[in-house]
């Protein structure tokens, strides 16, 4: 009798289960429209017309692998890359590092520090704003704010935004200038270690490195690792500022053509839409092998205190 | 625009039979379209800033007033998100029926079937007031896709308060050469000490400068079949001119240009005093001097012999997209805006000096002080033929033309380099788009 009050139980349950399913894949309706209707529908698409010739106004045209192999000896395709990996390469790391050093400071109990942790977090929510962009291109011109600083101090300044060999380091610093969201991240994560283990240091005469080293960056290397994934992907999204500050061309001299930037004329300016289409899976499989070799490498260097 | 009987009737032929293909209802086939007698609403664009808007608005209701049952929704937007919407609206089967369009993109447009033949509406949309050589800068293999608004021709801006401060005589522009024009940009460099600049850059940022450099020598930037017929000998010689601009310290440097090019005429060297002279085309002198506050001259462009190297140059068009339900409708409102004396009363040549003749005859006594020095001046110039349209897939010509330019002029290419690159690449373009 009670196997037979058990089963009914069970089923009972069972029934429990698939009505809350039904009403969870209710609620996630929205969602499910947003993801087929949204990205995937368009991404099959762009990796359909990404086998065609498309100008946009006239049907696309099966090319086959035609804006595949076209990719290999495009210099203009080269020269972006080129700038986007070295972008990435150098923003990423001196971004990080800022954001740890702040949070660091932060986390030591700084009077005010809602008021700092907002201030600090603000740029990165405006920093790839138009807005900022133009406010940049301002800032670093030959009669900018920066020159007039520096001229305060006798040192002749050059349009830094205007000549070839600096347009991408003012990115550079505009991009490490938007530390802010890793860096409330990193301080959450600083508030995860336990005091006791730094206690623990100090009382067997760890100094303040030591235990930096020893407990505060082991701790912390999962934060590091999700900063690290997330910032990368992010700086080989950049499109606005760059777009901004050179007016669409990539200018000067195409040192500031970052790789979406030159899908995007590829595909507007030129009506290259099926060479455009195959360059954004390019990037797509960039990222997402930048992604999964993170992935892979974490394990030698990340730390689950679990 | 001459092309062979055989050329014609093949480019009219398949010139119809995308357009059958394209459109999207039986009413823009081949017959000659009417004026419908229900409501009908049609949309129009055009690029441009708040003040063009307005005026546009007006030219609008007044439209509407002399066609009750037609309610046309304007749209306007910036040049650059302007060509990704129409690009992507066209795409979508979903173009606004009247399109503002320009001399870049005509051809690209005209080629791939998405323009609607005007000479179809005859009836509604009369092309008697404009002279043939206007008409055919609308014209791709002789088809009439767009009416031109409005004309520029280029010369030279010079600020004169700045030549009177350093005193340097202003030229006399029926014989200036352009040893001439690098000598005194020199001369104002040198007896500013170096405060200001002569020149507001070197050529090649606008595909004008290449076009007038072509020309003044004999050649052409495309040809009539539309492939770029320019010499690379022709185009390096043009930058080698302007590299001896920088260098002498006649013209800005090369990240004075960068700079000027994205803060547009109204806000770079010229426009904030710190150089007396610019190639422009003549209609922009109104804007310009708004921005300088100095006394402005236009002197006609620095010459080789006696070579008619000036052109007309719409400053745009209206067309009627080939996906438009109401072509009948789209011409009228081009008819209105072009023709109409009520319009060019509101509208005046804030898209240029018009194109159409009767018009800028009827605008002439009212224009004043910069409009008035623009008018004079297009009249004082003798152009050449009219250049041939930018061809299907030329459309990126100046963002190319200025990459390269600025390779030049920042010497990390040689003229010669980069004259024969700049060819291949824009060859390339148009091969691509056949």
């Amino acid at each position: 009798m009670s196997s037979i009050n058990e089963l009914r139980r069970l089923r009972g349950s069972q029934k429990g289960a698939r009505q809350q399913n039904k009403a969870a894949f209710f609620f996630l309706l929205p969602w499910f429209v947003g993801l087929f209707g949204i990205t995937l529908g368009p991404m099959l698409a762009s990796l359909y017309l990404s086998f065609t010739k498309y100008n946009l106004l006239q049907p696309p045209q099966f090319n086959g692998v035609e804006n595949w192999t076209r990719m290999l000896d495009d210099e203009r395709l080269h020269k972006s890359l080129e700038v986007t990996f070295s972008y990435v390469l150098v923003s990423v790391p001196l971004q990080l590092a800022m954001a740890l050093g702040l949070a660091l400071v932060l986390d030591k109990g700084v009077r005010g520090l809602a008021f700092y942790r907002s201030v600090f977090y603000l740029p990165s929510l405006i920093g790839g704003s138009v807005a900022i962009a133009v406010l940049w291109r301002a800032m670093f011109g030959t009669n900018g704010l920066v020159n007039e600083a520096l001229a305060l101090v006798g040192v002749q300044g050059q349009g830094w935004i205007s000549e070839p060999g600096t347009a991408l380091s003012t990115l550079v610093v505009l991009n490490v200038w938007t530390f802010g969201s890793p860096m409330v991240i990193f301080l959450a994560g600083l508030r995860q270690i336990p005091t006791s283990l730094y206690e623990a240091a100090s009382v067997d005469g760890a100094k303040r490195w030591r235990q930096f080293r020893s407990i505060t960056i082991p701790l912390l290397t999962p934060i590091i690792f999700f900063n690290l994934v997330l910032q990368i992907i992010h700086a080989f999204q950049t499109f606005t500022q760059a777009f901004v500050v050179s007016g669409g061309t990539g200018g000067p001299a195409d040192s500031t053509l970052f790789f979406s930037l030159y899908l995007y004329q590829r595909g507007f300016g030129h009506f290259d839409m099926g060479y455009a289409s195959a360059l954004a899976w390019v990037l797509l499989l960039i990222v997402a092998a930048f992604t999964a070799v993170n992935f892979w490498a974490s394990k030698y260097w990340v730390f689950y205190d679990d | 625009m001459k092309a062979s009987p055989f050329r014609r009737v093949a480019i009219g032929a398949v010139a119809s039979l995308s357009l059958a293909l394209t459109a999207c209802s039986g009413s823009s086939t081949g017959s000659a379209p009417d004026l419908s007698d229900k409501p009908v609403t049609i949309r129009a664009t055009w690029w441009g800033a708040d003040a063009r808007a307005q005026l546009t608005d007006e030219v609008i209701a007044a439209f509407e007033k002399k066609y009750p049952n037609i309610k046309v929704k304007g749209q306007y937007k910036d040049w650059n998100g302007y060509w990704d919407a129409l690009a992507t609206t066209t795409a979508a089967k979903d173009s606004p029926d009247v399109v503002q369009m320009d001399e870049l993109y005509l051809a690209s447009y005209a080629d791939r079937g998405a323009l609607y033949d005007l000479g179809k509406a005859k009836k509604l949309l009369s092309t008697s007031q404009f002279d043939d050589q206007a008409l055919a800068t609308g014209q791709v293999d002789g088809t009439q896709y767009a009416l031109p608004v409005g004309v520029g021709v280029l010369s030279i801006l010079v600020n004169t308060d700045l030549f009177k401060k350093y005193g340097v005589k202003v030229p006399d522009d029926k014989t200036w050469t352009w040893d001439d024009y690098a000598k005194i940009g020199k001369e104002l460099t040198d007896k500013s000490g170096g405060k200001i600049h002569g020149a507001a850059g070197a050529p090649g940022f606008s595909a004008g400068d290449v076009k007038y450099w072509a020309r003044q020598h004999g050649e052409n930037l495309f040809d009539k079949d539309g492939n770029v017929s320019l010499k690379p000998e022709t185009l390096a010689g043009m930058w080698k001119y302007g590299l001896d601009l920088t260098s002498s310290g006649a013209s800005v440097k090369a990240s004075t240009m960068v700079e000027d090019l994205t803060a547009g005429v109204t806000a770079g060297s010229f426009a904030t005093g710190k150089a007396a002279m610019m190639g422009v085309y003549n209609t922009q002198i109104t804007a310009i001097q708004q921005a300088t506050g100095a006394q402005v001259q236009l002197l006609q462009m620095p010459r080789v012999g006696n070579t008619k190297a000036n052109f007309f140059k719409p400053s745009m068009y209206w067309a009627v997209s080939s996906q438009s339900k109401h072509p009948a409708e789209a011409a009228a409102f081009v008819n209105f805006v072009l023709n109409d004396q009520k319009a060019a009363d509101i509208l005046k040549t804030e898209r240029g000096i018009p194109a159409n003749k009767e018009m800028l005859k009827h605008l002439q006594p009212t224009l004043a002080g910069t409009d008035k020095a623009a008018a004079d001046y297009m009249n004082a110039v003798t152009p050449g033929e009219s250049p041939v349209v930018t061809p299907n897939g030329g459309s990126g010509i100046e963002p190319e033309l200025q990459r390269y330019s600025q390779e030049v002029y920042f010497k990390k290419t040689s003229p010669d380099a980069a004259a024969k690159a700049f060819i291949k690449e824009l060859q390339g373009e148009i091969d691509a788009a056949k």
